[in-house]
């Protein structure tokens, strides 16, 4: 069980209650579980998954969205590889805190992370947050844009395994590259990771046609990730 | 008939046909006689047999009688059995109903009895709660609608058996009432006897529920009470016990005990009179862990406001704050304390020891409510296992204690309060690295400077106290904090000098080296700011290095210390505590590519430019010698022997001053540096048949020299060079041959030379013709 080729780390972040760890049942369990109690500190799970016929072994951090656990959960930003930011779509203060949490993000993770921003519950009909205006802000904000419905399994599948794909095209870049890369290379490295975003978000929009047309096609679409990414690893 | 067909058939025509045919009949006369005989032997045993069964015909004929006998006996006796036990049967269901009976004449004397002593119990004169409540708990025990059954039955006989139900439920009513009234009585008179001996009535008077309620209630006010003066006193106790430190986590721990105390003595008596049919004892819990969690908020309000907690949080916050604006403005430098920015910044700066004590002081908090919370769940499961006997039912009650833990204010506030401690913890940690950074001290002797021990005490000394907090949570937070601030400031720390390149003087490193060395010893700063540098460049680079082993070490006892203080973690939580350990260890590899950049700068800066003129001295001696200019040559000072001093020279002063790795990995270095650039010059040279004899010699000595300066394998990066030497001095061309089959000779390591460059290198030596080398088969 342990052959695997890369090791990531995916930290999920957002106001208590917008979800989080129902996601992350959902994608490693196949669960939606009600009357989910709040997460005390942090949770754990561990997923490997086959992306490009790689073996990927991907550790989620699972967060407590409410204050008192900040200082918790502030401490694993430093090593994850990408970030999910979630909010709840029928929820406008979960909206509202996305620059508070943009900020500590900022304070404390490493800059090259992957940043991708989640609207979770699009099966609730109260919708207060419209697709545009999320997307809108992951574009300012040079990230990853999708939403979700951990309830229905609605792109949970597609999140995780974009972020799989999206994280391999980083660790070999950095590969090609050089071997000892110095904070000053870093640095400069990051320039190539604004691209990197770009055609993210690029890719995005792309999603955002898709979940335009309709429920049903959301289901067509997380089907062709596979294929999807390797046509844009190439 | 047979016989005569027989005979019809037979040819009679001529005579000796017909005495044939007679001559036949004879044969099968005879034959028919002795079938004949055969047969009547057996007449006899035929008649035997007849006989005999004739015999048993009239012996079967008995038995068949016998038999019916038995059948009409057997059932007989079944019919008979039949109505005995149809009986038996009526007998025993006479029986449960003569003991039914029996019963309800027992209840009906008891209710007699009962009603007439609880009249007399309750009555003003005697008030003997005790046995009036025996009697209604004897009353509440019988089958009440029996009694009214029965009451209906015996309507209109002398002893009204309704009369006497009535008058018990009345009874019962007036009981409870009046229970209810001295409870409140004993309450307010807090006559604690009274108080129990009305708890323990509750439950025969069946108010299970009130009594607990009640009695929880009481305890409560009475804890509280307690509580609060204590609190008024709390500092006054802990100076008298010379406890100031912890005088808050001490008061929390009393409050704690208290509680404990409460379930721990009231378990017993809750199970032996209030049953095991429902666990009362969790709903007492519940009720004292209300009144729990308003006393700890109390006490936290008071701990927040002496200790002032808020606004060193404030303090804590705007300097963060105030370090990430002015660390965006200096674009990558994220300086997060004074000691790196301009001091005017620092005047109201919290002081990292002053919030030492209160950090100790919270673990101990938080350590004190898991403990209690896991007192308590013994209890609960004690509790259970007494009044369940299915494992289900009794998980469902730790369950439900569980809710009551994570769904109370107390565990809310440890959790805040974990939250402080963090904040505080990572303050401390992270100022006392940049304080161990910026008082750093070097001294002479040694390799390393103060900084490596003391970053590293304080990071040990941190996680080993977030051990005290007994939540893993928690110790994940500090590990994940020790490993942040690792890879950030101290690993800036010791790469700021490194990326300033290793300053090059005039002044012979030698003599810097002493110079800075003498002048630290005086406490005086003459020298240049370039030995300064110097010196600091070499400390910081074997920091580094050591740093490595450091936190390997500190992996290790951290992991070690993990297993001994959280002996029963989930699997979930090991994985949540190994990956977090593993994110430290994985700052050695940042530390190794320090090293490695340094060492980088180190060749760059320090020895190709010192090297190069030494080895580019080759070019200034004749390679063309005759005898009279060798033994000339070989009693001066040869060209190895001014190159190795040169190198030993060179080496000796980063031998003291270098960690014994780092200055491994110079020599390998150097190794390679030299033998690139003596290559190099050898190429732009010619040789002839002694001046290539000399070259062997001398790349032999300076193999030598460089495989005894260190404990690696150098020899490997000599192969090369040592090969040139060996073709260059070789007497024919033809000779080569010798040495190019591998298989030859196994002494020699396999050719990094290819068979151009050999030829190129052939035709250094002049005496070489063309041709020779030209035909060559390599």
């Amino acid at each position: 069980m342990e052959d695997y080729k890369f090791l990531f780390k995916i930290v999920l972040v957002g106001n208590a209650g917008v979800g989080k760890t129902c996601l992350v049942r959902r994608f490693t369990q196949g669960l939606f579980p009600p009357g989910q109690g709040a997460t005390i500190g942090v949770d754990f799970m561990i997923k490997t998954v086959e992306v490009e016929g790689e073996k990927i072994k991907l550790q989620i951090w699972d967060t407590a969205g409410q204050e008192r656990f900040r200082s918790i959960t502030q401490s694993y930003y430093r090593s994850a590889h990408a970030l999910i930011l979630v909010y709840d779509i029928s929820c406008q203060p979960t909206f509202d805190c996305l620059p508070d949490w943009l900020r500590e993000i900022q304070e404390y993770a490493n800059i090259k992370v992957l940043k991708i921003l989640v609207g979770n519950k699009t099966d609730r009909h109260d919708r207060e947050i419209p697709t545009e205006v999320g997307h809108y802000f992951a574009k300012q904000h040079e990230m990853y844009f999708l939403e979700t419905s951990a309830k229905e399994a609605e792109n949970v599948e597609r999140l995780f395994y974009e972020i799989a794909a999206e994280l391999i095209d980083q660790a070999r870049s950095k590969d090609g590259s050089s071997a000892a890369t110095t904070a000053a290379q870093r640095q400069t490295d990051s320039g190539s990771i604004g691209l990197g975003f770009s055609s993210l978000s690029a890719k995005a929009a792309q999603s955002n046609c898709c979940s335009g047309l309709g429920l049903g096609n959301n289901d067509n679409a997380s089907g062709t990730v596979g294929s999807n990414n390797t046509s844009q690893g190439g | 008939m047979d016989f005569q067909k027989g005979i019809s058939d037979w040819d009679v025509s001529t005579s000796e046909k017909v005495d044939e045919a007679l001559v036949r009949l004879a044969q099968e006369e005879e034959l028919a006689n002795a079938r004949l005989e055969t047969l009547l032997t057996h007449q006899c045993q035929i008649e035997a047999k007849m006989s005999g069964i004739g015999r048993a015909m009239a012996t079967l004929l008995a038995v068949e009688s016998d038999s019916k006998n038995l059948n009409a006996q057997i059932v007989n006796t079944a019919k008979l059995a039949e109505s005995v036990s149809a009986k038996v049967r009526r007998l025993d269901l006479a029986r449960c109903r003569a003991s039914e009976c029996q019963q309800r004449v027992h209840d009906l004397i008891d209710l007699q009895l009962c009603s007439q002593g609880v009249v007399k119990a309750i009555s003003d004169g005697e008030e003997d709660y005790e046995k009036g409540a025996a009697h209604i708990a004897r009353f509440l025990a019988m089958d009440q609608q029996l009694l009214q059954r029965t009451a209906d039955d015996v309507q209109g006989s002398f002893t009204s058996v309704s009369d006497a139900v009535r008058t018990l439920e009345e009874a019962t009513e007036k009981m409870q009432t009046q229970i209810s009234r001295r409870f409140d009585e004993a309450v307010d008179n807090d006559d604690l006897a009274s108080v129990e001996r009305f708890f323990k009535i509750y439950p025969l008077v069946g108010c299970h529920g009130i009594g607990i309620e009640k009695f929880s209630n009481y305890i409560c006010k009475k804890l509280s009470v307690k509580a609060q003066k204590e609190l008024r006193n709390a500092l006054d106790i802990a100076k008298a016990e010379r406890r100031l430190q912890l005088a808050y986590a001490d008061r929390l721990t009393a409050i704690l005990e208290n509680f404990a105390r409460v379930v721990e003595v009231n378990q017993p008596i809750i199970e032996a009179c209030y049953g095991v049919a429902s666990p009362y004892l969790l709903d007492m819990i519940k009720i004292l862990q209300r009144e729990c969690d308003l006393e700890v908020k109390n006490l936290l309000l008071e701990f927040n406001k002496n200790r002032q907690i808020q606004y060193r949080i404030q303090q804590i916050k705007e300097s963060t704050q105030r370090s990430s604006g002015s660390g965006s403005a200096s674009s990558n430098i994220q300086s997060l304390g004074h000691y790196r920015k301009p001091s005017g910044g620092s005047v109201d700066k919290l002081n990292p020891k002053e919030i030492d004590a209160i950090i100790a002081e919270i673990t101990v908090m938080h350590s004190r409510v898991e403990l209690y919370f896991r007192f308590m769940r013994r209890r609960v499961q004690a509790n259970a296992e007494a009044c369940m006997t299915e494992k289900e039912a009794q998980k469902e009650i730790l369950d439900s204690y569980n809710n009551i833990i994570i769904k109370s204010d107390l565990s809310r506030q440890m959790q805040e309060i974990l939250s402080t401690y963090l904040l505080f913890e990572r303050y401390f940690m992270e100022e006392s690295v940049l304080k161990a950074i910026a008082l750093d001290t070097f001294e002479a002797g040694q390799t390393c400077s103060s900084m490596v021990d003391d970053v590293f005490f304080i990071l040990r000394k941190s996680i080993r106290r977030s051990f005290s907090t007994q939540s893993i949570n928690g110790t994940c937070a500090v590990i994940n904090n020790a490993a942040s601030s690792l890879d950030g400031d101290f690993v800036n720390a010791l790469k700021t000098p490194l990326k300033n390149g290793y300053p090059s003087g005039y002044i012979d490193l030698a003599q810097a080296y002493n110079a800075i060395q003498t002048t630290l010893q005086q406490g005086k700063l003459q020298s240049s700011d370039a030995d300064r540098g110097r010196a600091n460049f070499l400390v910081q680079l074997n920091n580094a290095d050591i740093s490595t082993e450091y936190i390997e070490t500190l992996w290790q006892t951290m992991e070690q210390e993990i297993a001994g203080t959280f002996p029963n973690m989930s699997s979930v939580e090991r994985q949540l505590l190994d990956s977090c350990l593993t994110e430290l260890k994985n700052v050695r590899d940042a530390l190794k590519a320090t090293v490695d950049f340094g060492m980088q700068q180190l060749r760059s800066s320090a020895i190709k430019p010192r090297l190069n003129p030494w080895v580019d001295q080759f070019l200034n001696y004749s390679h063309y010698l005759t005898e009279e200019e060798l033994a000339k040559y070989e009693a001066g000072e040869t060209f190895v022997q001014f190159l190795i001093v040169q190198l030993d020279g060179l080496l000796t002063t980063f031998k003291s001053s270098l960690s014994p790795r780092n200055y491994d990995a110079l020599v390998s270095i150097l190794a390679t540096e030299v033998t690139l650039r003596l290559e190099r010059a050898i190429k732009k040279s010619t040789f002839n048949r002694l001046g290539g004899l000399v070259l062997d010699q001398e790349v032999r000595a300076l193999g030598t020299y460089l495989t005894g300066a260190t404990s690696w394998s150098v020899r490997d990066k000599m192969t090369r060079l040592s090969q040139i030497a060996t073709l260059l001095n070789l007497e024919k061309v033809s000779e080569l041959s010798e040495y190019w089959n591998p298989e030859s000779s196994n002494d020699m390591p396999s050719w990094r030379l290819t068979p151009n460059e050999i030829r190129t290198i052939l035709t250094l030596r002049t005496d070489f013709r063309m041709e020779d080398i030209k035909r060559l088969q390599l």
